[in-house]
């Protein structure tokens, strides 16, 4: 072990605190570019231009009456927002922020879990957090949460084989599935002729990187995919009967799973913490990467203020009519070109 | 070592609490709840033992997906429509326990009768190390030694999956589907002149209601038809 656990901890607990921060900030963000898109003002009045609106928000959802309907499963009522919380944020720990620096004779190392397996294990984290979604709607016995948790079921287990198969290109062409290891792999240079290009794999996997996209946000349940928690036909899904801090967990969960997904796609696409300087300051290659995730956020909500909701049955075909068959072509083309270039 | 020790004994005793509770519990969903808790104990055990890679398969597969597919068809079960949930028949109760004590048995002896044989494998700690980790080593494995199972297994899956979509088809394959959209015709063929309406109900039916609440005047000794296409009827 190059650094003690303490060191960890402390790292751990550093990046926990900043992207609850960022979750906070994010709904922020999201109400002040929904408002542009419809040219209203957004919040405005709490704090200098509505700044301090998430913590008002934060303190407001505390204040509430905690209700539990009378013929809830409690134990699981209880625990199901938990659940979609801890897993969106456990999955931040193999982000890599950058490669190690020294501070005071102890060298940092910017992943919290540099794990072999980091790519697939941002998948299972994500696919585990469902189960919050789908308990919470079933302990509710409420049908609109119980229609809203089917939904959410069948719609993250037919994204979520999207997902994995469209980085099969990246894990081809890197040859492993460790996220350092793909980002060392992105900040190479590449000279074709006289121009030189980095080696993003949004240059070389461009069919990927939209078919991930896509899967990302139906993932993350939101819009225009968020049919788990439509108002218009399920007053709010699976959410209905929550209420006070309980439901405010749902809404940090779903939000810290959005910011760790973007951060995932710029990882994985975007280069990471690669970018012009980032090779000598760390601090510098956070920030590209900060950068980049504001862009997927931003993207995130320009979808939300553009399209209207699919259909469910849209929904299904999408993903197994027309997804399905693209993310396998990307894999067999990648492949085919792969074995042509080794040999 | 201790701390590794520590863990794997916190993992083991969750997932046998788990284990027990998948029976105990009398809720369904309680039962798949601690399928899914003993599930991802399991997938401790296997980081623990250095096979990350299992771990996640474990987890994406089992847990999120099939587990996933599970609670959905057990959220739709009316819990009061369960057949008799822990109380089976007697025989059923004691040849049941009969069962899991032969197989607890089972276990006990051949843990008992173990012989650890002094010779390692071929995937030691260097050799996995050699071609770059656990999951490169899972990879050269099932792709050389054992391609045929894993080409096998393939092949069953994909049977599998054609066989679910065969038994969801609503008409059997092979057959067109008829369209079910239709229009009722007053009965005269495309292109012949009809004569004006006479008076009286068309020849065993009821009569047409129109719009405003009146009696539509019926074709005089015409039948009604169901055609699926305005032009289809030849008068026949």
């Amino acid at each position: 072990m190059d650094e003690p656990i303490w060191l960890k901890f402390i790292v751990a607990f550093v990046i926990m605190n900043v992207l609850l921060v960022g979750m906070a900030y994010m709904t922020y963000f999201e109400r002040k570019v929904l408002a542009a898109f419809q040219d209203r003002m957004g919040p405005t009045r709490t704090g200098p231009k509505g700044l301090l609106q998430p913590l008002a928000d934060g303190a407001k959802l505390l204040g509430k009456e905690d209700l539990i309907p009378g013929s809830a499963d409690k134990w699981v009522f209880f625990f199901a927002p938990l659940v979609v919380f801890v897993t969106a944020i456990t999955s931040v720990a193999v982000i890599p922020f950058g490669t190690s620096f020294d501070v005071a004779g102890q060298t940092i190392n910017m992943t919290i879990a540099d794990l072999n397996i980091g790519a697939l294990f941002v998948l299972a984290i994500s696919s585990v957090g469902v189960y919050g979604i789908i308990l919470g709607a079933w302990a509710s016995s409420n049908r609109y949460s119980l229609l809203g948790g089917l939904r959410a079921a069948a719609q993250v287990v037919s994204y979520e084989i999207i997902l994995g198969l469209s980085l099969v290109g990246i894990f081809i062409l890197t040859g492993s599935l460790n996220l350092g290891d793909i980002v060392a792999e992105q900040s190479r240079t590449l000279s074709i002729g006289p121009f030189e290009i980095s080696n993003w794999f949004i240059l070389s996997q461009p069919l990927a990187f939209v078919l991930f996209l896509i899967a990302a946000v139906a993932e993350t349940n939101r819009a225009p995919f968020d049919l788990p928690e439509a108002e218009t036909e399920l007053v709010s899904g699976f959410h209905t009967e929550y209420s006070a801090f309980r439901f405010s967990f749902y809404f940090l969960g779903e939000y810290i799973a959005m910011i760790v997904m973007s951060l995932f796609a710029s990882t994985l696409f975007l280069g990471g913490t690669d970018g012009p300087g980032s090779d000598s300051h760390v601090l510098l290659g956070i920030l590209w990467l900060l950068l980049k995730t504001i862009l997927f956020l931003f993207f995130y909500v320009w979808l939300r203020a553009t399209l209207p909701r699919f259909r469910y049955d849209q929904l299904m075909g999408i993903a197994w009519k027309v997804l399905l068959p693209l993310v396998l072509l990307n894999i067999v083309v990648t492949a085919a070109v792969r074995l042509a270039v080794n040999s | 070592m201790p701390w590794d020790l520590i863990i794997f004994y916190m993992l083991a005793a969750v997932c046998i609490a788990a284990a027990l509770g998948v029976v105990v519990a009398t809720n369904p969903v309680h039962s798949a709840i601690f399928l899914v808790l003993c599930f991802f104990n399991v997938a401790g055990v296997f980081v623990m033992m250095g096979a990350e890679f299992l771990a996640v398969i474990q987890v994406i597969v089992y847990t999120g997906a099939i587990l996933v597919l599970l609670l959905f068809v057990l959220m739709l079960v009316n819990p009061d429509d369960l057949p008799e949930f822990h109380q089976g028949k007697p025989v059923q109760r004691v040849v049941g326990g009969l069962l899991g004590l032969i197989l607890l048995l089972e276990i006990a002896i051949a843990i008992l009768n173990r012989e650890v044989v002094g010779v390692t494998g071929t995937a030691t700690p260097e050799a996995i190390a050699a071609v770059g980790g656990n999951t490169q080593a899972i990879g050269r494995l099932l792709f050389s030694d054992y391609l045929l199972a894993f080409e096998v297994v393939s092949l069953v899956l994909t049977v599998g999956v054609i066989g679910a979509i065969v038994l969801a088809l609503p008409e059997r394959l092979g057959e067109k589907v008829v369209q079910r959209k239709g229009t009722i015709s007053l009965g005269h063929a495309r292109g012949v002149d009809m004569e004006a309406l006479g008076e009286g109900t068309p020849e065993g039916e009821a009569p047409i209601l129109s719009g405003r609440g009146g009696f539509a005047k019926a074709s005089g000794g015409r039948k009604l038809v169901m055609t699926n296409d305005p032009d289809e009827y030849t008068g026949a």
